[in-house]
């Protein structure tokens, strides 16, 4: 569904991504860690094509993105940073217009308000909402038109624990039915629940997949780090 | 497309920028203009002469005056609503969501591109009518033959206006800011001004509709005009593919 080819990107002040080589697939749930700045905001970019990678290739459904059709997005449905929803509209709206850029069917949306228990505040403005409805929004928009590849950028931020149990059933049944989903968290626990594979990222390199039988995640977490910052000095601590 | 312009359309209607924008330019024109008029009618020396052609009480007047607040406020109000519907996705953060979608970014440009067309020439038609509504509830005559003429100079003016607010819209692109593309909208109106003082004229496409409504059609050539249309073409066609090319790497 999703194939990363030693795909780098480096931006003028000298961070990015570094030989990113991995893929998810079809029915495969694959969790992104790693501390800020690592890139796994960077890595989602480069998937959605929001940055074009300097060196690799990114392939989406099997196909190249610099071949990819406008038409193959449609099976794609993806949060990063801000959902797609407007202050001046209301949930609704929002919905709507997001069924429309996906060119999917308008009835996704009603049973999308009932799914992500957003039908109370359906005519509500979305610059009114709380932040947790306001994150739920943007999950239903991302996820109502039944994407076959899901890419998700910290999306438990600021829901609460009940909304938390609610994505994540809805992420399992996606996987379930057959969808590949990306998704990046903090949360090493919540991650530890969904995912089918951990892969661990440390200064914008991919280094290693993260052993989620283990007890204690975050000392291992940790460790992997650590390990790694060791293996691969930063050019300043080179130059001393 | 198709959606893109839906989406666009509703965003536009629902937005306090859009009604605001519409009314400063609607009622702020003709409140200024009617406070102009009354102005003149009290017998206002120094106004009267600051006016000068344009300070009769009759349909030449109204229609002169009309032509010089056009000038100005719909360039500034029109580049404002045109800098917000594009600027306002780098600002709002809502460009992430703008990817990854089946219709493409250049689609999405053109789209806004076409609701804001669609508006202008909307908001350019009611403030002709409310230029004739003015000159009726002030007693002028029945409007003759020249007279409508200079109505229609006036609806044209806005449309024309509208085309030289967009290259607002590549400049909200290149700095992915609100903010910028304003203050473009400000350069655009010091740019007109400056073409005028330097007698640049009718080959100035930021001035050339402006000269040609006040001097009611005689001082600029159609092919003049024609470049006034060409920079909003042009421009439009640079945001597109300024959006087609994006990449969120700033």
């Amino acid at each position: 569904m999703l194939e990363f080819e030693n795909v780098s990107l480096r931006f003028r002040g000298g961070a990015g991504v570094e030989n990113l080589t991995f893929r998810v697939d079809p029915g495969e749930v694959v969790a992104l860690i790693g501390l800020n700045g690592a890139g796994k905001t960077t890595l989602m970019r480069l998937a959605l094509r929001m940055l074009r990678p300097q060196r690799g290739t990114v392939r989406l459904f099997g196909e190249s993105l610099d071949d990819a059709h406008d038409s193959s997005w449609a099976g794609v449905g993806a949060l990063i940073e801000v959902p797609l929803a407007y202050p001046e509209l209301t949930v609704r709206e929002n919905l709507r217009i997001a069924c429309l850029l996906h060119g999917s069917d308008r009835r996704h949306m009603e049973e999308s308000l009932t799914t992500w228990r957003l039908a109370p505040f359906a005519d509500r403005r979305f610059h009114r909402l709380s932040l947790g409805n306001k994150q739920r929004t943007g999950l239903a928009s991302a996820l109502q038109h039944d994407p076959r590849l899901i890419v998700l950028d910290e999306p438990s931020n600021a829901l609460d624990p009940a909304s938390v149990l609610l994505l994540r059933d809805q992420l399992t049944r996606r996987a379930r039915e057959g969808a590949a989903i990306l998704v990046s968290s903090h949360h090493l626990d919540e991650v530890a629940r969904i995912a089918d594979r951990v892969l661990l990222m440390n200064a914008g390199r991919l280094i290693g997949e993260l052993d989620i039988t283990g007890s204690d995640l975050e000392r291992a977490f940790f460790d992997r780090i650590r390990e790694d910052d060791e293996h691969h000095p930063t050019p300043q601590e080179v130059v001393r | 497309m198709n959606a893109a312009i839906r989406v666009e359309a509703l965003k536009l209607v629902r937005s306090p920028v859009g009604t605001i924008g519409t009314l400063a330019l609607v009622v702020g024109t003709l409140a200024l203009l009617g406070g102009i008029t009354a102005a003149l009618a009290s017998g206002n020396p120094e106004l009267t002469a600051k006016a000068g052609s344009a300070a009769t009480l009759d349909w030449n007047g109204l229609l002169a005056n009309a032509a010089q607040i056009t000038a100005v406020g719909a360039l500034l109000g029109f580049g404002v609503v045109l800098s917000w519907m594009f600027g306002r996705e780098f600002t709002d953060g809502t460009i992430t969501g703008l990817f990854a979608l089946p219709v493409s970014r250049h689609q999405i440009a053109l789209a806004k591109l076409a609701v804001y067309v669609v508006w202008a020439i909307a908001v350019s038609i009611v403030l002709t009518l409310g230029f004739l509504a003015l000159g009726l509830v002030l007693g002028y005559y029945i409007p003759t033959a020249d007279t409508w003429a200079g109505i229609a100079i006036q609806g044209t003016l806005g449309m024309l206006t509208a085309a030289i607010a967009v290259p607002a819209a590549l400049i909200a692109t290149l700095a992915r800011s609100v903010l910028a593309a304003i203050g473009s909208v400000i350069a655009l109106v010091v740019l007109a001004q400056v073409g005028v003082l330097t007698g640049a004229g009718g080959w100035m496409p930021l001035a050339a509709p402006a000269l040609w409504a006040i001097s009611d059609g005689a001082n600029v050539s159609p092919a003049q005009l024609a470049l006034a249309i060409a920079v909003g073409v042009v421009f439009s066609i640079l945001t597109a593919a300024g959006w087609a090319r994006l990449q969120l790497d700033r």
